[in-house]
């Protein structure tokens, strides 16, 4: 008797660990509400093309990088644990692919990072004439929350959160069947960056003010540096860090003498390696907080509080957590 | 043809310290009014600092801001103000045409293709610089307006039209070449960073720039008012001119190199500016007249104030952020020009 019982019983817990199983397997058809638009897939897509880095990464996170037909959009080299696989994967173009090259792939998923790429005036193409050709196309919630219709960047409404990241990260990996690593991807992730948020939290330094120097048109001009609602705008809220810039713009262009008058505890410097404008180089940038008659004159450049941060990171992106990290273990030195 | 008669000296040098007092005012403005605000008696001290030395407790930052920033980059505004505007004159006059002006010549046209031949097509490798890149183009454009001015007979004399024309085509060809070099290789964030410099922009300009600007403004200053006479003679076209003895064909390059070389060398510190070289000597010739004597101190003056103005506006405007001073010279140009013209009208009548 007992023994049947506990025949039954192991039954039972079997029973419900295939349950668990399934619940981890995705439902076909499946149909996402996806930045305004419904897109259904009777399958995993066996072919993705990438239009954009960040996408492009999350799939390689997701372990699904051996899916991954073609790729475009990139700002710097891809994550070092992902170099050797992203070497095989076609590089459609540095920046923007045409809409027929990325037709050709025959992808049964297009991943975009921003909106502007595939929107009404997408210029790689708009969703309708993928979807007329029977492709699918997936854009990052990290872009869906923003006002893509003003502006070259657009306009976040809100400020940045991991939460569109972490909804992005999850729907990628239900539609191509692989939950559990999704799941176990956004559990990392969110652990780290808890931790982060707790090592800003103990080395309790007080009114802590940064700005972040993206990069610049020409090497003296205005800066291109972080707005308030952006990923650096997160970040620095996050920890507990003032932005010495107001401006609600993503990316706004601000006078080095407001920047200068506002005298930052930490400057932060975007590493790139793009070399279009000469300030993408992080060497000058350096050079002109320590020469310009101004710049070297702030706190920050006078302690040497400058920290170099991977521009990509400051993106909507999975290296967000990283950035998060490294502004976190700067925080203590303040004290 | 004598311009001034000698009992006209003191009015002559009474006119000129009169504009450089306006002049010095505008450009005290210039250090005083910024993004941030910094207490009138601090602007005083730095300056007073700097020019005649002695030492007061300013905060470093607020000194650098006064002078590196602010006073350097007022300079630079009055240097392109007064040579773009003269330019424009030289050119309005030699043509005879009222509409031609460096913007309309193809010049800065020719300067942004360069401009953005180096930054975004990458020409070059990173060795040559924007502003060497606008400079080469600005001359590049300009030699070829004039060459199929000349090859259409423009010159001569006659059909000023001419020029005018083949500086609109020349404009044409490099607004589109700028346009295929952004469309083909830039992204939204260069697309904005060249569109802000080619409307114009003044942020970057410190002290080595005005050791650029300000001596190459009064040198064609000076070459041009040494002409000032000739220019009188040239306003009833280049047959009269001759006929009183003026070396036709070496005056008009003299001239057009001059105004050429201030506009290729102020396009290169600051970006496009449009506006000034085609409005301000109207303006000026409505205030005082169109003897060239008068006409070009009237001119430089304007242009000089004028730009220094713009560019505190385009600072402080939208507050945290800086407008294209393209767009405010236009923007506050147009109005203001436009009350010139009424009021010029009801004095002439």
């Amino acid at each position: 008797m007992h023994r049947n019982v506990a025949i039954g019983l192991a039954a039972l817990a079997s029973l419900s660990l295939i349950d668990a199983a399934h619940a981890n397997e995705t439902n076909y058809p499946l149909s996402i509400d996806n930045c305004g638009q419904t897109i259904t897939f009777e399958a995993a897509p066996e072919r993705d093309v990438t239009v954009g880095q960040s996408a492009t990464e999350i799939l390689y996170s997701l372990g699904l990088g051996d899916k991954v037909v073609g790729t475009s959009v990139w700002f710097s080299d891809v994550l070092p644990e992902f170099a050797e696989l992203n070497s095989s994967v076609e590089r459609l173009a540095d920046n923007d692919p045409s809409f027929e090259s990325v037709v050709a792939k025959k992808p049964g998923l297009v991943s975009v990072s921003y909106e502007w790429h595939i929107g009404p005036q997408g210029i790689v193409g708009t969703r309708e004439q993928f979807h007329d050709v029977g492709i699918p196309t997936y854009i990052l919630q990290t872009d869906c929350v923003k006002d893509n219709s003003t502006g070259v960047d657009g306009t976040r409404l809100e400020m940045y959160s991991t939460d569109a990241l972490y909804r992005a990260i999850r729907e990628l990996a239900e539609i191509h069947d692989v939950k559990e690593a999704g799941e176990a991807l956004v559990a990392d992730l969110s652990r780290r960056e808890a931790a982060a948020v707790e090592k800003a939290k103990e080395a309790n330094a007080g009114d802590v003010s940064a700005v972040f120097w993206f990069s610049s048109a020409e090497m003296d001009v205005d800066p291109y540096v972080a707005g308030r609602k952006g990923v650096p705008g997160w970040m620095m809220e996050k920890l507990g860090v003032r932005n010495v810039v107001e401006s609600d713009e993503e990316w706004p262009i601000v006078g080095w003498e407001t920047i200068a008058k506002a005298n930052p505890d930490i400057i932060v410097v975007a590493e790139m390696t793009r070399r279009r404008f000469p300030a993408d180089d992080v060497e000058k940038k350096l050079e002109f907080l320590k020469t310009d008659p101004v710049a070297k004159e702030m706190d920050a450049v006078k302690s040497g509080r400058i920290v170099i941060m991977d521009a990509h990171s400051m993106d909507p992106s999975i290296r967000n957590i990283s950035a998060l990290e490294v502004l976190a273990d700067e925080l203590p030195k303040l004290k | 043809m004598a311009t001034y008669r000698p009992g006209r000296w003191p009015g002559l040098l009474t006119s000129i310290s009169s504009k450089l007092a306006i002049l010095a005012a505008a450009l005290i403005l210039g250090a005083a009014i910024g993004e941030t605000r910094i207490p009138p008696e601090t602007v005083g001290q730095v300056l007073a600092m700097k020019m005649f030395g002695g030492s007061y407790p300013v905060d470093p930052i607020d000194q650098g801001i006064i002078w590196n920033y602010r006073f350097s980059r007022a300079i630079v505004a009055a240097s392109c103000g007064a040579g773009l505007a003269v330019s424009g004159l030289v050119l309005q006059t030699l043509l005879r045409n009222v509409l031609a002006d460096p913007y309309i010549l193809g010049i800065s046209a020719g300067a942004s293709t360069g401009a953005v031949a180096v930054t975004i097509a990458g020409i070059g490798g990173g060795l040559v610089s924007l502003s060497a890149g606008a400079f080469v183009g600005a001359l590049v454009a300009f030699a070829l307006v004039i060459a199929l001015a000349r090859a259409a007979g423009g010159f001569a004399a006659t059909s000023t039209g001419q020029v005018i024309l083949a500086g609109v085509a020349g404009a044409q060809l490099f607004n589109a070449l700028t346009s295929l070099i952004i469309a083909h290789s830039a992204n939204a964030e260069q697309a904005r960073g060249i569109i802000f410099w080619l409307l114009g922009n003044l942020s970057g300009v410190r002290w080595p720039d005005v050791w650029l600007a300000a001596p190459v403004a009064i040198l064609v200053l000076v070459i041009i008012v040494v002409h000032a006479r000739a220019l009188d003679a040239f306003a009833f076209g280049s047959d009269a001119a001759a006929s009183l003895g003026i070396n036709v064909l070496k005056t008009q390059a003299i001239l057009i190199g001059a105004a050429a070389l201030v506009t290729a060398v102020m396009v290169s510190i600051v970006g496009a500016i449009g506006f000034v070289g085609l409005v301000v000597p109207h303006a000026a010739r409505l205030l005082v007249g169109p003897r060239h004597g008068r006409l070009i101190p009237m001119t430089a003056i304007t242009g000089a104030v004028f730009l220094i103005f713009a560019d505190i506006v385009s600072r402080i405007i939208i507050p945290g952020q800086v407008l294209p001073i393209g767009v405010v010279t236009a923007l506050v140009g147009a109005p203001a020009f436009a009350l010139i013209l009424v009021r010029g009208r009801g004095g002439a009548r």
